[in-house]
Parts: C-alpha cells; structure tokens; sequence
C-alpha cells in the first residue's frame, strides 16, 4: 500500500495511486486546506507544497507524492518551527510569516483561492526571501502549471502581504 | 416622554419591553420581533426556540453581545467588522463587545433577504435593533437607578446618573427580558424582513467606532485553515454526485448512458427527466464513471441561440422589444426633441455589453440530507438562505418548516445566490430524496460556467446634444437588455419539478421582463433628458423546449454596469465633440457638491492631464498612451475613476498602468476593509473590461474553463490608488463593495479613445477588436 507524509505524518493512502492528491488529502485524511478549483491545474485553488514545490492537487496522482514531503496550510506553522529550530513551546504559537502578513494585510475577500496563494508565496519565499514586485508577478502568474487566480481581485493585497511576509522573516532571519 | 407603561409592558419608541420574571441564573436581553404583517414570515416560523431564535442581539452579564444576521459573508466582511461597529456604537459599547456573530442559517437567525446592500441604506436591520435596545436599557436603568432619563449618560455599556451607575450586564442579570419590535416583510422573498420604526439613532458627531479600522475576524481561521468550508461538510454514509446536463439549452434526454459496472463497481447513475446523475460512496470515482457516462448519453439536437458572434445583430433585428412597457428614469423631463433638433453638435452611437459569467474560483456545491419523514437539511454557500428554504420547499411539496438550510463560507459568486441557489442546491435535495442518503453534488469546471446563470448582455443607442457654447442641451438613451434575474433552481427545472415561474411580462419587480433604469443620473445640469429602458425575455428560453435559454441573475452592480458603460463613454466621447477636458466637462454638468469635489480630487490624486482628447501627444515609443474618466452615483455612494493606459498599436494589446478609484460613500465606515473591498471591485473591473466574454453557439455555452473565459491574472495589474472620502455630514453608510468594478470598463475605453481617437464601443477590449478599430 501506498504511504504518504502529509504535514510530517505518515498515512497509508487507501485509495487507488492513480487518485488525484486532492480526493486522498481532503477526503481521506480531512486536509482540506487545499480547495477544488477547477480540476484542471487552471487556477490554482488545490495548491500543496511537495518537496517544497508547489503543485496541483488537482492534477497530481497520489503516487506521485509517495516518499515526498507535502505541506499543505495545516502545517506551514509547524514547518516554520522547523526551519527555524523553534523549541516546542515558541513553535505551538509560532505562526509561519506567510499567514502572519495575510492576517495582518487582511488578504482574503472570500478567500476561497488563498490556500493556493500562500503555499506559492511560501514556496516563492523559501527560495528568494526578498523578490522583486515582478518577481512576486512572475511567480504568481506565471512560474506554475497556470496563474493563480483570484476572482475577488485580491492580487494588490497578496502583493502587499508577500513583501510583508518577506520583511517578517529577514527581521525574524537576523534575530535568530 | 417616549416610554409608556400598562400592565407590565413598557413602549419604547414602539417597541414593547415585557418584564417576564426572574431567572435562575444567567440572563440576557432577548430581543425578539412582532410580524406586523403576519403572512410568510410567520408560516416559516423563525421564532422555534423563543429564547434563542427570533433574537437579534444578546447582551450577556458580562457586558459582551452577541448579534445574529440572515446575511452571509461572501467576502465583504462588513457582517463580521461593519456589523459590530455599527451595533457596538449605537450600544456605547467597545468594539470588541461584540463577541459572536451568527449568520445564515434558517433556523438560528432572525431575517432573511440576500446579501447585498449590506449597509441598508445607511440603516441595516441590526442599526434599528440595537437603538432599540439601547433605550431599552435606559429605561431599565432609570428604573433601577431611579434616575430620569434624561439625566442618564452612557459609556462602555455602563449607565450613569444621579451619581449611581449600573452595567448593561447587571441590568440583565438574572432577568427576562422580552423586546418587541416591530417587523415587517417576507421572510422567504428576496428582500426578507426588515425593522420598522424610528428609534432614535446615536449622532454621527458623537461615533468612536464607525469610521475606524478594525480587522476581519474570519480572516484569522481561513488563513489558519481552521474554517468550516461549504466543501469540507462530511455525513455519515454521504454519497459524491457529478450531474450531467444536456447537450445543449434545450436538448432533451434520449438516452442516459449505461454505466461500466465492470470499471466503476461502486457507482450508480440516477435519471430525473432530462438530469442525469452519477453518484458514488467515493468522490474520484463519481467524477470518472460520470465522464463515461455522460459520452455514452445521448441527448436530442437543439438550435435556439443567435451565436455570440451574431448576438447583437440578434438583438437590435430579432427581438421583441415592445411586450412590456418601456420604463423612463425619474429625473427624466424636457422635451428633448425640440432641443436635439436646435443642438449644433450631436453625438450619437450605439454601445455594447456581452453576457458575463460570475466564475467563482469554486464551482457551486451543496450537501443535502432528506430524511425518511420529508424534512431537508440542506447545507449550502449561498447569499440568501430564506429564499432558498422557500425554492426547496416548493420544490419538493412540503412546508418551509421542514426545510433548514445550513450555510458556510464558500466561494464568492457576486449576486448569483442573492436569489436563493447557486446551481447545484437543488441537485443535491432531489438526489437525496431519490437516494434516501445524504447526497453531496460538486459541480465540475465546465458545469458551472456552462450551466449556471450569467450576468445578461445589453446594448444602449445614446444621444448627446450640445449647444453653441458646449454645453449639453438634450442627453437621450435607450436601453436594452433580457430580463435579468431568473432565480428558478436549474436541477428541478430540468427534473420537471415545481419551481416559481420564468421571469415574464407578467412578472413582478425583479422577475419581470421589463428593464428599468439603474443608473442614476447625475448630470443634473443637463435641461433637456430622456432615458428609456427596454426589456424583453432571456434569449432562447421560449425557444427551448426544456423553458431554458441564457439564464441571467443580478452580478456586482445589475443593470447598472450595463447601462453606466454606454452613458459615461458617450460623455467622454461628448467631451471631445465640444473640444471640453472630459474630466472637467463632468464637473460643468454636474449639481450635487460631493460629486463635484470628489472630482476635484481625483484630478489631483490621479495625475490627471487637464486637456481634450484624443491626445496628440499619445505616442511615447511604439505605445499610444491614454486617459480616460468615469462617474457613477450607487445607493447614495459617489465614485469617480481615473485610468491611464497604453496602447500597442502593432497589437491592438491594452495595458492598464495606473488606476485611481475615487469613493464617497458618505460615512466610511471601516477604512481598512472598504480599501481592500475597493481594490478588489477595481480588479474586477479591470478583467470585465479587457477579457470577460461568455461565448455560445447556436445551441449552447461554449465557454467551459479559465482558458475559454480568461480573468484578470496579478502580471497584469495595474498601479492602484484607492482614495476614501469620508463625509461624516451625510449621516448615513453608502456602499462600498460593490460598485468599483462597474467604474473601471467607461474609464479604459475613454482613455482607448483618447490614445486612438478611435471610440471604442463594444467590450470586451481584446486586441483582436481594437486592432479591427485601428484599421477602419
């Protein structure tokens, strides 16, 4: 049987390997952070991270994540605590830097698509901490499968919140 | 004196405050309500526990509140931040006082209506209960403090006077209260119920809350992926549909497709009339077996549509104009023929508008679980869950009281629920019904930008004249434009279950076929002015057999957009035919101060060039650049837009570099949340503008998915200004989420006019078409 790590746990996957991740996370395991979109790699709603690269639930069979680290919202704070060698008891309230700034910049309007738009700004940050406002549009437009999609036109907030991100994690970077 | 007392029973401002007895412990003020018109509302029965439902607002022993709304939030976040300040305010009371909301469910909130025009005209239903229950608690105060009223001051929900003070919270305590308040309204109609009468309401000089930032607490448990989505409900031994819809708009079922068993052992396929549906325990395989079933469906050929490309032929050649009245706008007056006929320059073209589709980022879903004994819980994303109870219960043949409908957060569709469903709530009741299961229905991608509802096209003939000086004398416009709101649940329709009617001539307000002016007019200088309004039926419904054709529902600014379009680039085009800076020539035609200051400033705020267009000067490289202005006066609120562009000639590309949205709402009520409510309309508007088009043949909806109907991506945003004008003077809220997209279309034409000097009448703007401009 196929065994998955989702969020740092191991989970024997019941469902046929060709099942797209999306089905297995949200209704065998109640990940449901990543949301149904499209099905179709379009828009961008079911995003997971996996080996710390954005993919398309949607899309992606399960087989393919077997072996792999797949990080969906439910664990970017206990990711963030890792990469940051956080003790236990900072890493329980620890929040990861990406959900801080989208709180703090109140990004969603419905918020249906921001699962999909925090796991890329997380995947964006961890490999350039402090990108350009054309590379945040770049990396939300068109360095996946497809453009993250937002029908709220939450973009201006997103960009907003992907440079308050990054300000957070320099200034937590150069305190630890 | 405003309060009276007989027989136990205070009138407060005509509300009744009945003192019921002690508690044993707790206490709380219940504010319920009277029908005073008896009817639906009481039939549908909200009051089924009297202490808890049919309340409004609690007020705990500890000072805290809790507030119930039957509006849900789709995004606009003034039920979780508006809301509580304008309760906290008229409460004296912090904001953070308020605690909990509860919105939407049937059963465990008071009104009902669809979420939109969320501030009420200045005074939502929970404005009026909390005033109410404000002099209530004076009343209650003076009493215990035995201290008139009039000498009693309130601060932090704590009365004073006489040099005594009492908290709301010991005024409550270990009491019963019961408020009356008077409630008139339709529970389950599209407009709900509202509070009546005249409390008295704070003074806006003396607000510490409305008009300040507070943040969204709901964003906190999405962006922690602790929210309960529509998506994520579960019940035990649920079954996942996939409903397969006709060929075409009206193709009947010939033959539902056999299933694979061999492939799909877990899946069934359910027929009712012409809906085909496959479900199945597991979710990927009622996605795939629906796929083979629906290639192996045979369905009958039907032809009913002009085509998009032939649709405006369509319409200006084919269609019956003339079934119902022609509707004039209000400040309508003059006599405009005799003025046009003196005008020595005129102005005269037609405008068109394409169907546009609302595409939530999550296509519709619902849940629903019918039990053995005929009741329904419906667990649904939708912005008016009265309204739905209501569809469901004709529906199905029983009373509203045997349905609950159950609501969460979800996708934002923009309008397409404010009339009860979405699309698959229905689908999923009769499913359940037929299965005796619970039953979820996901519709795929294709599914819902094929087979739900759309915001209708239109076209207007407008025409302008101008006397010697430049000045309008005469401004007529003829609009045209399908009936706009069919809010028949689809699933039943197709199933030939009982649903309310198609709109008609017959119809009433919303559901009829008639059109009527959105727009509201503000060129107030103007002496001369005509403005018609023509409808008719949604194209292709009496032509299909199924009594289906392009189905249309209300999207961000209904009827408006359409007609808003064609007014304010007429004006833009107007201005250049008097040799008048476009901008400046709205100021010169406009009465009303706020709208001329809010003008003022977006001149200042935008960088605007104060010159006629087109520009000569556009060309910069190989890009023609451009500006152009749009105004727009909704539910009390002023907007003003300004847009700069450029233009590749060699493409006929448009890119929007720089927006600045202007809004005078009257009182800004929460400056954090409008900006970001306005920057995304803006958005919006920017996508409607340049992309949005729902394409269709001559029997069905073509477009299918973000390819075939593309939307604004962030790589073509432009730069943003957003700029609030809070007039505290005006005394009451405007609106702010929606609106600004309807701004963004008049303003990037005007500036392609201004760039090419070629007028760009018909959106979308795709550089397919603006090359076509160029080259004529």
């Amino acid at each position: 049987m196929l065994t998955i790590n989702v969020n740092g746990k191991q989970h024997a996957v019941q469902s046929a390997p060709s099942t797209p991740l999306l089905y297995v996370l949200r209704n065998e395991m109640d990940v449901t952070s990543p949301q149904f979109g499209c099905g179709l790699a379009q828009c961008g709603a079911c995003s997971v991270l996996v080996d710390g690269k954005e993919v398309r639930a949607c899309v992606t069979p399960v087989s393919l994540a077997a072996g792999k680290e797949v990080t969906t919202i439910e664990g970017l704070t206990a990711r963030w605590a890792k990469q940051k060698n956080l003790p236990a008891a900072a890493a329980e309230k620890a929040l990861h830097p990406v959900q801080e700034a989208w709180i703090e910049q109140q990004v969603p309007l419905c918020g249906f698509c921001q699962n999909g738009m925090m796991i890329k700004a997380t995947e964006l940050l961890e490999t350039n901490p402090k990108p350009t406002d054309a590379e945040i549009k770049a990396a939300f437009t068109t360095s996946g499968p497809s453009a993250h999609l937002c029908r709220c036109g939450s973009y201006i907030a997103v960009m907003d919140a992907v440079r308050h991100a990054s300000a957070l994690m320099t200034k937590m970077g150069s305190a630890t | 004196m405003s309060a009276s007392e007989t027989s136990g029973i205070i009138t407060v401002h005509g509300a009744e405050l009945n003192r019921r007895g002690v508690l044993a412990a707790g206490g709380m003020l219940l504010v319920g309500f009277a029908i005073a018109t008896g009817g639906d509302a009481q039939a549908a029965g909200t009051t089924i526990n009297p202490k808890l439902s049919g309340s409004w607002l609690e007020i705990r022993p500890d000072n805290k509140v809790l507030i119930r709304t039957g509006k849900c939030d789709f995004g606009q976040s003034s039920i979780y931040t508006a809301y509580r300040q304008i309760v906290a305010e008229e409460l004296d009371l912090p904001f953070e006082a308020v605690t909990t909301v509860v919105t939407g469910d049937t059963d465990h909130t008071p009104d009902g209506g669809g979420t939109f025009d969320l501030l009420g005209g200045g005074t939502p239903n929970l404005r009026k209960v909390a005033a109410y229950t404000r002099e209530a608690l004076l009343e209650l105060a003076s009493q215990r403090l035995g201290v008139a009223r009039d000498k009693l001051t309130i601060d932090d929900g704590i009365v004073s006077g006489g040099g005594k003070h009492v908290s709301y919270g010991e005024l409550v305590k270990d009491q019963n209260f019961k408020l009356t308040i008077p409630v008139k309204g339709e529970l389950t109609s599209i407009f709900g119920l509202v509070v009546e009468g005249n409390p008295p309401l704070k003074p806006v000089g003396d607000y510490k809350v409305v008009g300040k930032s507070f943040k969204n607490s709901v964003v906190v448990s999405k962006v922690m992926a602790k929210e309960t989505w529509v998506t994520d409900v579960k019940l035990p031994g649920m079954l996942h549909a996939r409903t397969i819809h006709p060929k075409t708009l009206g193709s009947t079922l010939v033959s539902a497709g056999q299933l694979d068993k061999s492939k799909f052992p877990g899946a069934q396929v359910v027929v009712k009339g012409n809906l085909v549906a496959v479900v199945s325990p597991s979710e990927w395989e009622a996605v795939q077996a629906s796929r083979q079933v629906a290639a192996a469906t045979q369905w009958s050929d039907w032809k009913g549509l002009p085509g998009s490309s032939g649709l405006f032929d369509h319409l200006r050649k084919n269609v019956d104009w003339k079934a119902v009245p022609v509707n004039r706008s209000k400040p309508s007056s003059g006599d405009v023929p005799t003025a046009m006929a003196s005008a020595v320059k005129k102005h005269s073209a037609s405008y068109e508008m394409p169907y546009l589709k609302h595409a939530p980022i999550g296509p519709t879903m619902a849940l629903a679980d019918v039990r053995p004994d005929g009741s329904v819980t419906l667990h649904s994303r939708t912005q008016n869950p009265q309204a739905l109870r209501g569809q469901i219960a004709l529906m199905m043949g029983i009373p509203v009281q045997k349905v609950v409908i159950r609501t969460y957060s979800g996708a934002g569709h923009y309008g397409r629920s404010n009339g009860g469903n979405a699309g698959a709530e229905d689908e999923a009741v009769l499913l359940s019904k037929e299965l005796g299961k619970p039953v979820r229905v996901q519709w795929m991608r294709a599914e819902d930008m094929q087979w739900s509802t759309q915001s209708s096209a239109a076209y207007s003939n407008i025409g302008v004249g101008l006397d010697a000086s430049g000045k309008i004398i005469a401004y007529e416009a003829d609009h045209f434009m399908p009936a706009m709101q069919d809010d028949r649940p689809i699933g039943a329709v197709l199933a030939g279950l009982p649903t309310m009617a198609a709109p008609s001539e017959k119809a009433k307000d919303l559901y009829t076929t008639a059109n009527s002016i959105s727009d509201d007019w503000v060129y107030d200088v103007v002496p001369n002015l005509d403005e018609r309004a023509q409808g008719t039926w949604q194209i292709g419904q009496r032509e299909s057999p199924l009594n289906v054709g392009l189905r249309n529902h209300s999207m961000r600014t209904p009827g408006q957009f359409q007609q808003n379009f064609p007014r304010e680039l007429a004006i833009s085009e107007t201005a250049a035919l008097a040799g008048a800076d476009p901008l400046q020539f709205r100021i010169d035609h406009a009465k009303a101060e706020r709208l001329k200051s809010l003008l003022e400033r977006l001149r200042e705020e935008s960088g605007w060039e104060t010159r006629p267009s087109p520009n000569r000067q556009a060309t910069s490289g190989d890009l023609l650049k451009g500006q152009g202005v749009s105004v727009m006066l909704r539910a009390g609120s002023y907007w003003a837009c300004a847009c700069k562009i450029a233009l590749a000639p060699s493409t006929g590309q448009i890119t929007v570099e720089k927006i600045t949205m202007a809004v005078d709402p009257g009182i800004v009520v929460n400056p954090l949340q409008l900006k970001r409510q306005v920057e995304g309309g803006t958005m919006m508007g920017v996508s409607e503008a340049l992309y949005e088009e729902v394409a269709f043949d001559e029997g069905a909806v073509t477009v299918q998915d973000w390819r075939s109907y593309p939307i604004l991506k962030m790589a073509d945003i432009p730069e943003v200004k957003i700029v609030l004008v809070h007039r505290p003077e005006v005394g009451s809220y405007g609106q702010g989420s929606e609106g600004a997209n309807a701004l963004a279309a008049p303003a990037i034409a005007a500036a392609v006019f201004d760039a090419t000097g070629k007028p760009a009448r018909r959106l979308p703007l795709k550089p397919a078409y603006i090359m076509g401009l160029l080259k004529a």
